[in-house]
């Protein structure tokens, strides 16, 4: 039942320095399909904020911008760490790389805390998804979003696990969690720019 | 699903022995019993009961009550009940690589039991709320309206038990380092995942986009399910074909202690 | 490590079955069955002139249904000793059993929640009413699927002294064939497949009655035969 077929480590001798995207193959396939499914979802919103423009526009004088910028600088930050994390290990210093990792992560765990933040008193003030379809479509992509980040921290705590315990960090792990956290971060603009700043 | 020119005959004429005699035919007869269900499946919530493609929410009683009252809802049901056995062997392919997989079997009976509640709550329950306004015309048609909306959300408002499941297999696909089933497919079924958590709109809205028979809610989500469920199918076709021949259970016939 | 634990659970069958014949023979609420043409009207005025034996067969039938667990359980452990390429099908007998006691138990809610206050709308009464029968006849499909699953495995059984004899397979085949017609219940309101006809209710009870005894009896020999082949302590 736990007959592993393949040495663990056997990929980590790979040569990082021939033309190959970075991370796993399959977890590009994961990120393209991702886009593409959020991409689907901001088209068709955009279609209906065409609709209703009236509407829409009304209900999003209800979000808190304030919290959506602090949010957006929280994420860029944690990315900026990710990838330097990233070139550290790469270099092999991994002790800066556990340093700059750590300070992703805990950028990032502010976003779902602020999150909370930013739903908790709309729900309470009466905003709740049933509302209409703005609020529906609001709290239905910023969830799936938030449930990207958490994945995302979950990530980063094993890349940094693995930065900390094993000598040779495999790095297309690292470069594996980097680049999810990358999309995540880049989902996060979009969604920032047509829930909370398009006019 | 006649879509596949594999066959386990031409599976089977490589390794020269013919395929009823394979020491895998388990396998194979389990797995070609899963197009079996799921052309009754589509029999019944398609043409049969004409539940599926799903209704407006938004119906006016008199078009809820003429659809509850069909009896070719009753023949539906009766056809579901003889099948519905065939989702349990269906799974138990799954569960059969995933217990192949390098993975905990924790993920293999977490899925068992998921499969049990989907069974009866996704698929079962829903038919019934139909087929029980078609026995006995004279209900209220409140009765009626109510069976129709707990049919209905229940059949694509089901998420836990799904999200369970897809959520154990895609983990494990994921995790497992024997390269029993592709890594992108785990991936793929993470988005099984998500089209169960978008699904959970359908319980907020009675229109639009995210209502159960709404552009996003539902329409999007069988966008991406459809294809899936074809593409794991061959995915654990191939699997059973790569499993070596006189590859047994593990368990057999060594430990005693496990079956006393 | 010894078979003790499993002859114990298998013990269990003989104890659901007095149990069967006790909520008989006490609580005689069900039989003959309920027509499926009663009005909700008669369907009110049965549950009110019933409830206390109704309630009985509720209760009993919980536990009946929960006693005659561990016996497939140990069918699905023999099956897991059959020398197939993977458990295929015992992890289907053990999916199609959760999901047969799982309506079989809702059957028995639909009923309790009737009784409890019969003084309920009629028309409540009789859709718990009709609930219930349509989940007490599920189990007959999936019964249908467990037997073959079961006869498939026997049949298939690779190894050199296979752990169930090949009769039980054809036997298993056979009550399968029995049991289909309960299935088609719901299409009927009279005749022997409307939910209390001879086909539907009589065969079906009797067939199942007559396979849980004979696999009780066979099961017993299978572990003792495991006990010889593989030395395992009884």
């Amino acid at each position: 039942m736990t007959t592993v077929t393949k040495p663990i480590g056997s990929d980590r001798q790979q040569d990082a320095s021939t033309g190959r995207v970075p991370g796993e193959n399959s977890m590009w396939f994961f990120i393209i399909g991702d886009l593409v499914i959020f991409g689907v979802y901001f088209v068709f919103y955009m279609v209906y904020r065409g609709q209703n423009q009236a509407l829409f526009l009304e209900s999003q004088q209800h979000l808190s911008q304030g919290i959506g910028v602090i949010n957006t600088v929280i994420l860029l930050t944690s990315s900026l760490f990710v990838a330097l994390g990233t070139e550290a290990t790469r270099a092999g210093k991994r002790r800066d790389a556990q340093r700059l990792l750590l300070l992703a992560l805990g950028f990032g765990l502010a976003f779902p805390m602020l999150k909370m933040v930013e739903w908790l008193p709309k729900l309470g003030a009466g905003h709740t998804p049933g509302e209409n379809l703005f609020f529906l479509y609001y709290y239905l992509m910023t969830g799936l979003h938030l449930l990207h980040v958490v994945l995302g921290l979950v990530i980063l705590v094993f890349v940094l696990r693995d930065v900390r315990i094993s000598k040779a960090p495999n790095i297309q792990f690292v470069e594996t969690g980097a680049v999810y956290w990358h999309m995540v971060d880049l989902l996060w603009l979009v969604l920032f720019a047509l829930f909370y700043l398009m006019r | 699903m006649s879509e596949f020119a594999v066959s386990p005959i031409t599976a089977e004429s490589q390794t020269g022995r013919p395929w009823y005699k394979s020491k895998k035919l388990d396998q194979y007869l389990c797995f070609w019993s899963v197009p079996v269900f799921y052309s009754l499946f589509g029999l019944v919530f398609v043409p049969l009961s004409y539940m599926m493609p799903p209704r407006s929410p938004d119906s006016d009683l008199a078009e809820i009550v003429a659809f509850m009252q069909s009896p070719n809802l009753l023949i539906a049901s009766s056809i579901l009940i003889v099948a519905i056995g065939l989702s349990a062997v269906g799974n138990a392919c799954y569960m059969v690589q995933m217990r192949r997989m390098s993975v905990s079997p924790v993920f293999r009976f977490a899925f068992l039991a998921g499969s049990i509640v989907g069974a009866i709550v996704g698929c079962l329950f829903p038919m019934f709320c139909f087929g029980l306004g078609a026995f006995r015309p004279g209900y209220d048609p409140q009765i009626l309206a109510m069976l129709y909306d707990f049919g209905y959300l229940s059949f694509i408002g089901s998420l836990g038990c799904f999200c369970l499941n897809w959520g154990m297999l895609s983990l494990a696909i994921i995790l497992d380092k024997n390269e029993i089933l592709p890594k992108w497919l785990g991936y793929y079924t993470v988005w099984q995942y998500a089209t169960e958590l978008f699904a959970a709109t359908v319980w907020i809205t009675k229109t639009g986009p995210f209502a159960w028979d709404g552009l996003l809610a539902f329409w999007f989500n069988m966008v991406i399910y459809v294809p899936w469920q074809f593409i794991i199918y061959v995915c654990v076709f191939q699997a059973i074909k790569k499993q070596p021949e006189d590859e047994r259970i593990p368990s057999w016939p060594e430990p005693k202690a496990a079956f006393s | 490590m010894s078979t003790r634990g499993q002859l114990l659970l298998l013990w269990l069958t003989p104890v659901a079955g007095i149990l069967f014949l006790l909520a008989y023979w006490l609580f005689p609420g069900f039989s003959p069955p309920m027509s499926p043409t009663m009005t909700p009207e008669e369907v009110a005025a049965f549950f009110q002139a019933n409830s206390a034996s109704i309630l009985g067969v509720v209760v009993f039938c919980n536990l009946i249904g929960a006693t005659l667990v561990p016996f497939f359980a140990a069918i699905a452990v023999q099956m897991l000793r059959v020398g197939n390429s993977s458990p295929v099908f015992a992890y289907s007998y053990i999916v199609a059993v959760g999901i047969g006691l799982t309506a079989f138990i809702l059957a028995d809610y639909c009923w309790g929640v009737a009784v409890f206050r019969p003084d309920r709308d009629p028309q409540l009464l009789s859709l718990l009413n009709d609930m219930a029968w349509f989940f007490f006849i599920t189990p007959a499909g999936l019964i249908v699927i467990q037997n073959l699953c079961l006869a498939m495995s026997i049949y298939l059984d690779a190894r050199p002294d296979p752990v169930f004899p090949r009769w039980v397979a054809h036997f298993n085949i056979a009550t399968a064939v029995l049991m289909v017609p309960g299935a088609f219940a719901v299409l009927y309101k009279t005749g022997p497949l409307a939910w209390d006809g001879s086909l539907s209710f009589s065969l079906r009870l009797l067939t199942f009655a007559v396979y849980v005894a004979v696999m009780f009896l066979v099961l017993l020999k299978v572990v003792n035969r495991q006990v010889e082949a593989e030395g395992v302590a009884p």
